[in-house]
């Protein structure tokens, strides 16, 4: 028998303390993984890092993968498609209902373990929809998610509009069990796996949120389950992120990832250059070739979830025939677009659809034809009469904005299309509804792999375009309702055709004219890939 | 005296009132904040909600009255972006900007007077020329194109600065220098003109006629005259060093008050532009009034004028 007395024992303590200390010692000191510095134009256009409230691609830059996790994943370096990641699997109990199981071992950035409560909670009203309710029935109270004796945050007002947008018939997470959450909808939806892979649909961490004195303060430094955690953020400044050695998914390969925002295009490229960033966002396609005219270095990128699309006011007189908005449809050369603007490097796209839409998308829809001859014959069809029709432009809020504009409006001439260009300073007056409101520009996402997302959530009642009464069709609403709420397969395909049908050629709403691309420079030595998003994938893997 | 200052302060108030007026109906004629703030994408129901939680629709001249009211009473209003008090924000920024404009206006000072102080005192010479070469460059010379072309020079090619940010004060060099460059130019040609014009004055005659030393001319009969002109210009560049770096600050990713400006700008954050705004026109109104007085102390003659008054 060992007689073990008081002293020895304190001794063997303090040693198996030791022991644990200093290989976590020796761990940091062998910690010679790189740290980068990402030159992006903007980094949140909200101010905070709030996944509900910061709904843009420039979000995404910043927000996505490297801080916030979803139940479903985004496939970033793959096709866009749901993947699992905080859910190991999911599976339908009803048309309105999905289960799902959440991973084992996961822990947020401070020390918590992921549980059913941070789900329940991160969908619940404190957090998402305040006072909003669903489009049919109640929101579920989920037991036990009462505030825990700490006052609740004020929501900025539209949280619970964005949130009521992206979920509008969900009634509310129930807990099953200590590992599986339900879904409920009100409505049948066959797009509730979809929404939950979307923007806005990430897990936070409910103790963080109550010891956050305010919801800035929260928003400023979330809690979430990311390989990267936020170390410090300075509002329009930088956003340092540190890798968080936790992580389920195994070390990230960054110790740091700090953006910075540097607005200048040419300062972003010459900080490159001169050796102060390592990678350089929204690089112009018309500068790829200068910065790759430097053989240390390379532009990635390509084609987004996102196309431009030129959009029609069908109440202005010029264009209230829909012949008119037809001949417009047909007298833009696309291809000339990508090739001149786009050195070929983005693409046409089959109308305002993707590929990840899987037996949804249709491969043989395509945008209406570069034929003159078509848009000369449907104007006078039409009897138009060479009236002006205004088009409001901003100055390159997208990529070759003002260049675009101003090829679309010498081929609409070549037809016989007065449109004449009114250069608008910000979106409020692009939008202003006046008796001159025409054609405009815009940009529609897909944010999950259903038309219900692009077409219905822009085009139909509820998107913007119905909204801000530029245009309306009442069977293209009952289609809408259709896809939101049907769960037969073909018949919300043949309701999305006969939208597009409507939308891109009856009685247009907007014609696409290319998918949007994004650029990245960085030196080649760097061995990273590039998503198809404006998202940068940090994570275990993509790194060497 | 007195009321030579309570005029003086007056005028500043109304100057900073109309200020207050003009960008307050500008912005608000041009753009609605919340489509604005919340971008294209927002749902409507958000648009709404925002614009009615700001109080947007109320009748502009209620939330004209109400603005202007709250001012009266200190609060310069809640930016509408950010959440925060717009004085906090504007606050934060100013260290950035003086770390930019202060350095900037020594560095003018201390190459544009001298040499256009020398310019003048060998007028036609050849450094004359070169001087007023360098003063017309450096004068016409859009600030972004400078500061294009020293980020080329020292920090593409040469590598010896940072091309942008401010995580050291190395890091403010090339903003600082294509700053100064501009402003030295301006400074270097006012002076040159304005000690011409007093060195073809009939006292500067009588005080060499007199047989006072060239040198003792210089400094006691030209150099304060030649002030006057020299001192509106540097007042004016003191009126804006808490902004006078909007363009530099963009284009060398500075976190002052400028580029706040801009973004608040392009936001129609309101409370920010205003708060900003009104730091301008105070600043401005308070070196103008100092330049006032450092007249009457240059020249004997307005001083006189002042105690008259």
């Amino acid at each position: 028998m060992v007689n073990i007395t008081r002293r020895a024992a304190l001794g063997l303590a303090a040693g198996a303390a030791g022991s644990l200390a200093l290989p976590r010692f020796a761990i940091g000191q062998s910690d010679n993984r790189a740290s980068v510095t990402i030159a992006v134009q903007k980094i949140s256009n909200t101010n905070t890092l709030d996944c509900i409230r910061e709904q843009s691609n420039v979000g995404e830059r910043s927000l996505y993968p490297n801080l916030w996790e979803g139940l479903i994943g985004r496939n970033w370096l793959g096709d866009q498609g749901p993947v699992p990641l905080l859910a190991t699997e999911w599976k339908r109990v009803d048309d309105r209902t999905v289960e799902l199981k959440l991973r084992d071992g996961v822990k947020f950035h401070n020390g918590d373990p992921l549980t059913v409560e941070d789900v329940a909670f991160t969908f619940g009203q404190e957090r998402m929809f305040a006072d909003s309710q669903p489009t049919e029935g109640k929101t579920i109270y989920v037991a036990g998610l009462e505030t825990r004796g700490r006052e609740a945050k004020e929501l900025p007002v539209e949280i619970p509009a964005n949130a009521r947008r992206q979920w509008p018939a969900l009634l509310g997470v129930e807990i099953v069990d200590r590992n599986t959450v339900r879904f409920v909808n009100g409505t049948p939806d066959v797009t509730i796996e979809g929404r939950l892979f979307q923007a806005g649909a990430q897990i936070m961490n409910r103790r963080a949120w109550e010891e956050a004195k305010s919801y800035d303060d929260w928003a400023r430094r979330p809690i979430t389950t990311g390989p990267y955690m936020v170390s410090d953020y300075k509002p329009d400044q930088s956003l340092l992120l540190v890798s968080y050695d936790e992580y389920w998914g195994g070390l990230p390969p960054l110790k740091q990832i700090r953006f910075v925002e540097v607005p200048e295009v040419a300062s972003r490229i010459n900080g490159l250059l001169s050796g102060e960033y390592d990678f350089a966002c929204d690089i112009p396609p018309d500068q790829i070739v200068g910065v790759e005219s430097n053989s240390d270095f390379e532009v990635l990128g390509g084609t987004i979830l996102n196309h431009r699309i030129t959009v029609f006011d069908k109440h202005h007189p010029q264009l209230e025939n829909p012949l008119v908005r037809r001949a417009m449809t047909h007298a833009i050369d696309r291809q000339a677009i990508v090739d001149s603007l786009w050195a070929g490097r983005t693409a046409i796209p089959n109308g305002l659809q993707w590929p990840f839409y899987g037996d949804m998308f249709f491969d043989d829809w395509k945008v209406p034809e570069y034929n003159p001859e078509l848009a000369r014959q449907l104007l006078q069809e039409a009897g138009y009469k060479g009236d002006p029709i205004p088009y409001r432009v901003l100055n390159n809020y997208y990529t070759n904005q003002t260049a675009t504009a101003q090829i679309q409006v010498e081929m609409w001439k070549q037809v016989g299309l007065n449109v004449e260009i009114e250069m608008k300073e910000n979106w409020s007056q692009v939008l202003e509804h006046t008796p001159n409101r025409a054609v405009r520009d815009w940009s529609n996402s897909a944010t999950f792999s259903d038309p219900v997302s692009s077409i219905v959530a822009q085009h139909g009642p509820n998107g913007q375009q119905q909204q801000v009464r530029e245009w309306t069709n009442e069977e293209v609403n009952r289609m809408s309702v259709v896809l939101e709420t049907s769960t037969d397969r073909a018949k919300r395909r043949e309701a999305f055709r006969r939208m597009l049908e409507i939308c891109e050629r009856e009685d247009p709403a907007y014609t696409v004219l290319h998918q949007n691309a994004v650029f990245t420079a960085k030196p080649k030595a760097l061995k990273w890939k590039a998503a198809s998003a404006f998202a940068m994938d940090f994570r275990p893997g993509n790194w060497s | 005296m007195l009321r030579f200052f309570l005029l003086r302060l007056f005028r500043a108030l109304v100057t900073i009132a109309l200020v207050v007026t003009f960008a307050f109906v500008v912005l608000r004629m041009s753009g609605d904040p919340a489509t604005i703030i919340l971008g294209p994408e927002a749902p409507p129901s958000a648009v709404a909600a925002f614009r009615e939680a700001w109080g947007l629709n109320d009748p502009i001249w209620v939330q004209y009255l109400s603005y202007f009211g709250a001012i009266l009473q200190g609060d310069l209003g809640m930016s509408m972006r950010d959440g925060r008090p717009a004085i906090e924000l504007v606050a934060e920024r100013i260290p950035a900007t003086l770390q930019l404009t202060v350095p900037t206006l020594i560095l003018k000072l201390a190459i544009g007077i001298p040499a256009g102080v020398y310019a003048a005192l060998h007028r036609d010479s050849i450094v004359d020329r070169i001087v007023m070469i360098g003063a017309v460059v450096g004068f016409t010379m859009p600030s972004f194109v400078l500061g294009l072309i020293l980020v080329l020079i020292f920090s593409v090619t040469l590598g010896w600065l940072p091309s942008g940010g401010q995580d050291s004060w190395l890091h403010a060099a090339l903003p600082i220098a294509t700053m100064g460059i501009g402003g030295a130019a301006v400074l270097a040609r006012f002076s040159r003109s304005a000690m011409i014009e007093v060195l073809g004055q009939p006292y500067i005659r009588t005080a060499s006629a007199k047989g006072v030393s060239w040198p003792r001319v210089i400094r006691g009969h030209a150099m304060p005259n030649a002030a006057i002109p020299i001192v509106t210009i540097v007042g004016f560049m003191v009126g804006s060093l808490v902004a006078g770096a909007v363009v530099i600050e963009s284009l060398f990713s500075w976190p002052g008050v400028g580029r706040l400006l801009v973004i608040a700008v392009s936001n129609r954050d309101l409370a920010v532009v205003q708060c900003i705004l009104l730091l301008i026109a105070v600043t401005m109104v308070v070196s103008n009034f100092v330049v006032d007085i450092l007249y009457g102390y240059l020249d004997p003659r307005l001083r006189n004028n002042y105690a008259k008054a």
